[in-house]
């Protein structure tokens, strides 16, 4: 039996009445106003020329649209500055979200799994402590944190930025055992009996039933990777390392003013891969959902 | 099926495999073998860092010992103190006068005094009240790279003539008082225009200094001092005057300084206190605009205060347990001589710290009323920071009174007085854990 | 049997397990130890017992801090489960371009921190701001958002709600999980749609449901960024001066980082004596299995 998709949601007995669907319709498209109007205030900045950002009565479409803001954003300060052109903070911050995500994949899944479908002795305490652990606020942590990597070595390096993804986080762990305790016991009792060992449960009946989730873990694990800025700031020691969100506090200065124009260009720069990848998956959220089956 | 995940799995495996061989060999990329290599950490972007890598080049191509490698930070204070607390400096950095106290009490510094003897750098050579702040219990915790004062920016076109030059412009605070009243610009009870508003601008919160009033004295905090109380009294009359809830909603159309929306840009304000650089602003958001620098004007009563002015230094120091000290001392005495310290003033649209200034430097600045701010800046009314490593907490309590006297929540009496009360506490604790007395 | 079963379950534990030894504990316990002493961050820790924490007690701006605190999340929390809830039923159904949609309702929560500070100083200008033009294009009374204190926290309320983009993908996810024969058994059984979320859709989600809300809790107890750069120094009158805030600014600005741990531990108990009775709470109405 197939689970819920969009199409039987509203019941696949009884059409959905036509006033239904013009009411989901007014609803979006008014929330989605309210939702990209500071969005579309950021576009229509990213486009006007230099120095006429705001003031009293500021259009907020441009005068003139100035395409070339997005490439003057892209290669920002390289000339004269010496800062390193975005390119290169792009594959710095590519290249660091990826080994996250990966290793956020799959350390968090397997101690779910473990949190979840496996029952062991201290089990429930040791959850308690990985969610007690969220509760502790960052800034108390910094210094001894800060320690730590300098003791292992790694101040300098972009270790402290991915290393610890293989390790858990209490986060997705949270989020992923909700999801795998979802899945009816029954399964892995069926498999078991079949004579699957625990990985092959994990790997071939768990793991696929919980795409949606698993997707969401590796989706927020990207975008947290990708925007940090904290861990960037601390542990990154040299122009050529830094990350793209370090690469945002070059548009604003002390004393010279902001370059708005370039800031929204490139914060919208910024988001477009994120985007890419919220989109892509969407669509294997869909597909996941066509082809697993839960018995009903 | 079985096919598919373990194509999938070798994918996986190669992206990571590259990926930690791509961050591993670009992290490595750092460091040079030829010559002893300076980390500078400063806090400068855009054309202030701009200015002073012109300096930093400079310095790299006149000798071949050393390389000053500078980065540009942003949160500077909290990650200098990190990386000091984690033993693991840079050789210079470019903090502010303020975290002098801060980290000289703690320690965090190195003592420069032997360095600037040897490399003949004497107080004489600095203009007194930036040198004050330089120095923390008879030690030299840093050398200064480009300062700040404050002077009244006027828009000329809105001053009426009997004000509308320099020469004319008010000199005393009553005389400022009349320019309020024939300047104000009301329409159907909104504020449309106001001659002055203290909390404006820059140097915002040091008006008890105006009125010979001090925050600290010596050993001791003197917030509600009866001077402060009412340098604090005649700012918050401006509000009262023209009605709490105008002014309250006259101040909301403040925009951000570095747009066309600053009010002395947008023709709000018709004077505001700020530093040299903000002719740069003038130009860049408001070009139009006539305007020239005045001294800010004095109370009547205190001809002493005359001069008065707010300072701000950006400085060099070196944290305790950087790696190349020597060299990065010979870096910073780059800075200070002349020529450079020159250079890197004018760029930054800022006055110079060193006594000596040159004619050029005053005819070619590109602020036009640069020689009000160098008068002002030696002028002996020239007020620096307090000299505290309790400076922020000082500051966080003061803010937050002010705050409640613009609200009207509480008169500045009271404010003044509970902010003192938590101040003094706060000092008896500061002084037993920090400073260990 | 059973000791097999344990070692197995220790054995996919083991990278969290180590993990958190390696990397968790010894900050904590550090932190731990720092809120018993003085501590200047440049100067070594010297003990002193209590008396961080007898100072917070009577400290009337960490008290301050506490209210803020606790009347932000009281009111984002809650208000921001429903709308993401209500967003991801919304964006459940099958209408033309709901792949465009659901973008457009996760894309708020993608902006960079720095240019989100700004943004929402432009929104809510009172003057020319976004949020008060509409306002006064719809006749309604336009208050003046950053400045005057009793409005300035809501700010922060209402930019909670905007960026529920993530709560809302988690809710999406487990909303695709819910298998279709229990509406279609609810539909045989004549039942409206108001009835199928209450006793269908709610109950099968509710393990996120909670998830999202304690998760939700958490993140509001420690809200710092957005005000920091808002509204420095927990501006109008420290009405928006989170307790995150006032420990940032004790750890790094006055010097007292064994304070600021104290701080923090205290809101640990706190949070987690809270999270502790939820969970106790929720028992009755989660429920895990499809039933």
């Amino acid at each position: 039996m197939k689970p819920a998709s969009g199409k039987n949601r509203l019941g696949s007995i009884r059409k959905r009445p036509a006033w239904a669907g013009l009411a989901i319709h007014v609803a979006l498209v008014v929330l989605s106003a309210l939702f990209l109007a500071p969005l579309l205030w950021m576009t229509a900045t990213s486009l006007k020329p230099e120095y006429e950002i705001m003031g009293a009565g500021a259009r907020l479409l441009p005068s003139k649209i100035v395409w070339s803001n997005y490439p003057k954003a892209f290669s920002y300060g390289s000339q004269d500055l010496g800062y390193i052109p975005f390119l290169a903070y792009g594959k710095n911050t590519l290249v660091v979200t990826i080994l996250a995500v990966i290793g956020s994949v799959i350390s968090n899944s397997l101690a779910a799994y473990s949190f979840a479908r496996l029952k062991w002795p201290g089990r429930d305490l040791f959850f308690a402590i990985t969610l007690a652990t969220m509760m502790v606020p960052y800034p108390v942590l910094m210094v001894p944190t800060y320690s730590l990597f300098k003791w292992l070595g790694w101040i300098g390096t972009f270790r402290p930025l991915w290393v610890p993804c293989y390790f858990g986080s209490a986060f997705s762990i949270f989020l992923l055992r909700q999801f795998f305790k979802r899945i009816p016991q029954e399964l892995s009792e069926a498999a078991k009996i079949d004579g699957a060992s625990e990985f092959r449960i994990y790997l071939d009946v768990v793991l696929p039933l919980a795409k949606p989730a698993m997707i969401v873990i590796a989706l927020f694990t990207f975008m947290w990777a990708w925007n940090d800025f904290m861990g960037p700031l601390l542990y990154l020691t040299d122009q050529n390392t830094f990350t793209l969100s370090m690469g945002l506090q070059f548009f604003q200065s002390q004393h010279t003013g902001v370059s708005w124009n370039l800031l929204m260009a490139a914060s919208l720069i910024v988001i477009l891969p994120v985007l890419l990848v919220f989109f892509l998956a969407q669509r294997v959220f869909i597909e996941g959902i066509a082809t697993t089956g839960i018995k009903g | 099926m079985t096919h598919s995940k373990t194509i999938g799995a070798a994918a996986l495996a190669v992206l990571f495999a590259s990926s930690v061989v791509i961050s591993e060999r670009t992290a490595s990329r750092q460091t040079r073998s030829d010559r002893i290599v300076v980390t500078y950490w400063e806090k400068w972007t855009k054309d202030e860092m701009k200015a002073m890598k012109t300096i930093v080049d400079r310095y790299n191509a006149s000798q071949s010992r050393v390389f000053v490698k500078m980065l540009s930070i942003s949160g500077i204070a909290e990650k200098t103190l990190l990386a000091a607390s984690g033993g693991n400096p840079p050789d210079v950095a470019g903090l502010w006068s303020d975290q002098v106290c801060q980290f000289g009490d703690a320690n965090a510094l190195v003592d420069l005094t032997p360095y600037a003897k040897r490399y003949g750098i004497k107080p004489s050579d600095y203009i007194p009240s930036y040198w004050k702040d330089l120095i923390h219990k008879g030690k030299l915790y840093a050398l200064p790279t480009s300062p700040g004062s404050s002077a009244l920016y006027v828009n000329q076109d809105l001053m009426p003539p009997e004000y509308n030059t320099p020469k004319k412009f008010p000199k005393t605070l009553s005389q400022l008082d009349r320019l309020v009243e024939t300047v104000t610009v009301k329409k159907n009870g909104k504020i449309e225009r106001l001659a002055f508003m203290p909390r404006s601008g820059f140097g915002g919160g040091s008006w008890p200094y105006l009125f010979g009033g001090a925050l600290v004295r010596g050993d001791k905090i003197t917030v509600n001092d009866r001077d402060n109380v009412r340098a604090w009294t005649w700012v918050t009359s401006f509000a009262k005057r023209f009605g709490m809830a105008e002014t309250q909603q006259f101040q909301s159309t403040f925009g951000v300084t570095s747009s066309q929306d600053n009010p002395f840009i947008a023709k709000r304000l018709a004077c505001i206190m700020e530093g040299p650089w903000f002719a740069n602003f003038i130009r860049l958001y408001g070009h139009e605009t006539k305007w020239f620098a005045v001294p800010m004007p004095y109370p009547d009563d205190r001809p002493d205060c005359a001069g008065y002015t707010v300072l701000n230094l950006n400085t060099l120091m070196i944290p305790r347990g950087a790696k190349h000290p020597d060299e990065a001392f010979d870096f910073i005495a780059f800075v200070q001589k002349q020529n450079n310290m020159e250079l890197l003033c004018r760029l930054q649209y800022c006055n110079t710290p060193l006594s000596r200034v040159s004619e050029e430097f005053l005819a070619n600045h590109p602020n036009p009323y640069i020689r009000v701010f160098d008068a002002l800046a030696r002028s002996p009314r020239a007020v620096g920071r307090e000299r505290t490593g309790f400076l922020n907490q000082i500051q966080a309590e003061v803010s937050n009174a002010v705050d409640q006297m613009d609200l009207g929540q509480k008169t500045p009496q009271e404010a003044l007085d509970d902010a003192q009360r938590r101040l003094e506490e706060g000092w008896q604790k500061y002084q037993k854990q920090v400073l260990g007395t | 049997m059973k000791r097999h079963a344990a070692m197995v379950g220790w054995l996919f534990a083991l990278p969290w397990v180590i993990g958190s030894l390696l990397f968790l504990a010894y900050p904590l316990l550090a932190s731990i130890f720092y809120s018993f002493t003085n501590y200047s961050v440049l100067r070594s820790p010297r003990f002193i017992g209590l008396d961080n924490y007898r100072e917070l007690v009577h400290d009337e701006v960490f008290l301050t801090t506490l209210k803020n605190t606790a009347l932000y999340t009281i009111s984002a929390v809650p208000l921001a489960t429903v709308i993401a809830i209500a967003l991801a039923m919304l964006l459940n159904t099958k209408v033309k371009g709901m792949t465009v949609y659901r973008t457009i309702f996760f894309l708020p929560s993608l902006v960079p921190m720095i240019a989100l500070g700004v943004l929402w100083l432009w929104v809510f200008n009172s003057q020319n701001g976004l949020l008060n033009e509409s306002l006064r294009w719809l006749g309604l009374p336009t208050p003046n958002w950053l400045d005057d204190p009793t409005v300035a926290r809501w700010t922060l309320v209402i930019i909670s709600m905007w960026g529920c983009g993530n709560a809302m993908i988690i809710y999406l996810a487990a909303l695709q999980d819910v298998p279709t024969a229990l509406y279609e058994a609810a539909d045989l059984d004549g039942a409206s749609s108001w009835l199928k979320t209450r006793h269908v859709t709610l109950p099968m989600i509710s393990p996120v449901i909670l998830f999202n809300a304690i998760m939700g809790f958490i993140g509001a107890m420690q809200t710092f960024a957005l005000p920091y750069v808002m509204f420095p120094g927990g501006r109008p009158a420290r009405s928006n001066y989170f307790f995150a805030m006032y420990l940032y600014d004790n750890a790094f600005l006055f010097q007292r980082m064994g304070y600021a741990s104290a701080m923090g531990w205290i809101m640990f108990v706190v949070t987690l004596i809270l999270t502790l009775m939820s969970l106790k709470v929720s028992s009755k109405f989660v429920h895990y299995e499809a039933s």
